[in-house]
């Protein structure tokens, strides 16, 4: 269709004179495969899978970030958001459950779902449990933040968008649900926060994480991720997709699980010798890497990660 | 107007473009192992951090280094970081890449050591990545002439080894680079900024020379890794070596007499002062067991007394060092 030129001119002069902000202002959509897209900056990244079936996400981000995570998913592609896969319980991984899967369309139908309005949420049946409450109890995280479908076996398998998905359970590793969500076409493995490359990483042994379980799981990603091998100088491989910082490939999992695993030895050596965790914190096992991934406070300091270690060490002793 | 066309007049009768100069890079460059040979050749001794201005997170990272590592199969094919180039002994290759259609040049190419990724050298004035982009071995350059020197910038890259004893440098490093043509040489000076590993910038500078017969390695490096013996440690195990645990942290002092203080490095030890310190403290070893003489052998100065040529040593206690 031709705009007639006296239209063209009009629109021109009623303009604004400022340009609106882009749609997803202020996260950063980055495009690892032609229909594979990360978006950052809305708490968690957020993994989305496109195609003719629809969107899947990986993570809804902070709610906060809800309308500009929509609108980045809206420049990615039009197609109804399907799926929503939370990898963790964390509030910035599910806060924004309710608005993303809301403009989504569920592929189940509606008579046969009473929560099917909008897209389906999917995570591992403990996400649930540390969701929700018994009843009678208040809940950590309101009822339209839970997952609308969940599972309790070791993997969940789903074909959409001419490509197999598997979302893996990572028992007792950051907490007792994590899983990674593996794109199997588009060669990307969405691994929550089992890595954050911007600092330790954080395990919550109150919630069922474990350094055993984190370990476990870092050596499988190892195998599972392939890199650019035999010829090197391609620069291609499978991409990590971690639940903070930067994305990943398997030479860079290697790297954390190396500073994991060697964390945790100096840590046991000094158990095996009889130190308390305080003369443990005093003696600095993390020192090697606490000026690249030490957070200056919360979760990700190398107080914390020595703390849960030795927690996590201690348990498995007993 | 006039002086214009003198200026045309002049070039054209000097046979040269009135475009800003942009030297020419291009062509097969031999290192010169005359700088730092024993490091780059043979390799550097196992615990010998001298010169280099790391903190103490870079010393306890080196010092739990365990080349054992490098027998597992995930460790095989990993690729030097952009800054070793400076540290190892190979050549490099560098050609240009242009626009079809104008001819500009897009991007210098440099290739060379087998275990060093392509470098691609931006000219074309695009943005480094943000910080959640994906960090592949080479990193992210670009490049700008300043007068005869072209300057790099690289970001992006992975981390791995500054020196090839287990030395760390980090991902969020920044290395700067300036290439000099002096007719057939080739200088390249890099600064390594790197604020989780160094207290100071780390400042090299290597010679190449012009050798269009030289045989470069092909590109891209082919590598298959495989573990070869049974593993009698256990999956999951990551070679390393404990806190206090490194038997070879006195190996360096053994030989040379050199302090261990001195061995572990830190931003004072790059300095040429810093051998007013050692005046009192150092006493040369009666003989050199080691490096003595040069790579492949050498006059003896009047000072050191060489105990054999270049690395093979046959009385030293070391053996040879490969």
């Amino acid at each position: 269709m031709r705009i007639p030129l006296a239209l063209f001119l009009l629109s021109l002069a009623l303009a604004p004179a400022q340009q609106p902000a882009p749609p997803g202002a202020g996260l950063e959509v980055i495009a690892l495969r032609p229909d594979f897209h990360v978006i950052a900056g809305a708490g968690a990244n957020i993994s989305v899978q496109s195609g003719t079936d629809g969107l899947i996400l990986v993570d809804s981000g902070m709610a906060d970030r809800s309308e500009a995570v929509l609108a980045a998913v809206r420049g990615i592609s039009q197609r109804p958001i399907r799926f929503v896969i939370n990898t963790t319980a964390d509030a910035e991984h599910v806060n924004g459950n309710a608005k993303i899967a809301g403009a989504g369309e569920s592929l189940t139908p509606a008579s046969r779902s009473l929560l099917a309005t909008g897209a389906s949420i999917i995570a591992h049946e403990n996400v649930l449990t540390r969701m929700s409450a018994p009843t009678g109890k208040q809940p950590p995280f309101p009822l339209e933040l839970w997952p609308t479908e969940t599972f309790f076996r070791k993997q969940k398998n789903m074909y959409l968008n001419h490509e197999g998905i598997q979302i893996q359970w990572q028992p007792a590793a950051h907490t007792d649900g994590d899983t990674i969500v593996y794109f199997r076409r588009s060669d990307v493995i969405a691994v929550g926060d089992l890595i954050d490359t911007r600092h330790f990483p954080m395990i919550d042994t109150a919630r069922g994480g474990s350094i055993g379980g984190e370990i476990g799981a870092l050596n499988r990603l190892v195998e599972m991720a392939i890199p650019s091998t035999p010829l090197l100088g391609q620069e291609v491989g499978t991409y990590v997709v971690p639940g903070h910082g930067r994305v990943m490939d398997q030479p860079d999992v290697v790297e954390y699980r190396d500073m994991v695993t060697i964390v945790r030895d100096v840590i046991a050596d000094l158990m095996k010798k009889g130190q308390t965790l305080e003369q443990i914190q005093q003696s600095d096992p993390a020192k090697s890497y606490a000026t690249r991934y030490g957070a200056a406070s919360g979760n990700g300091t190398a107080r914390n990660f020595i703390e849960s270690i030795y927690v996590s060490l201690s348990k498995a002793r007993q | 107007m006039q002086r214009r066309i003198l200026q045309l007049l002049f070039a054209v009768l000097i046979g040269r473009s009135l475009l800003p100069a942009q030297v020419d890079l291009a062509g097969n460059w031999t290192a010169r192992l005359h700088q730092d040979w024993a490091e780059r050749g043979p390799g550097p001794e196992i615990v010998d951090y001298l010169g280099l201005p790391i903190n103490e997170a870079a010393r306890a990272k080196a010092l739990s280094y365990s080349a054992s590592e490098l027998a597992l199969p995930e460790k095989q094919c990993l690729l030097y970081p952009p800054t070793y180039l400076h540290y190892g002994p190979f050549g490099i290759k560098m050609w240009t890449e242009s626009d079809a259609a104008t001819d500009k040049v897009i991007a210098w190419k440099m290739s060379g050591p087998s275990d060093l990724a392509v470098m691609t050298i931006w000219m074309d004035g695009r943005p480094h990545p943000s910080e959640n982009a994906p960090h592949p071995f080479e990193g992210f350059t670009t490049g700008v002439w300043n007068g005869n020197t072209l300057t790099t910038t690289t970001t992006h890259f992975k981390g791995g080894y500054l020196r090839r004893n287990g030395v760390p440098v980090s991902d969020q490093a920044v290395l700067t680079r300036h290439f000099m043509r002096h007719g057939n040489t080739l200088t390249i000076e890099a600064f390594i900024q790197d604020a989780v590993y160094l207290t100071e910038p780390l400042r090299v500078t290597r010679s190449w020379e012009l050798d269009p017969a030289a045989e470069m390695a092909s590109q891209p490096y082919h590598c298959s890794p495989e573990a070869e013996v049974p593993r009698l440690d256990g999956e999951g195990t990551v070679p390393h070596i404990l806190p206090g645990q490194n038997e070879n942290a006195g190996e360096v002092t053994r030989m040379y007499n050199l302090p261990l203080e001195t061995v572990m490095g830190g931003a004072e030890t790059m300095y040429p002062e810093y051998r007013k310190r050692l005046k009192d403290k150092y006493k040369a070893p009666v003989k050199c067991l080691r490096y003595c003489c040069g790579w492949e052998g050498g006059a003896p100065t009047a000072s050191i007394q060489c105990v054999g040529v270049g690395y093979s040593t046959p009385d030293a206690p070391f053996g040879r060092a490969f």
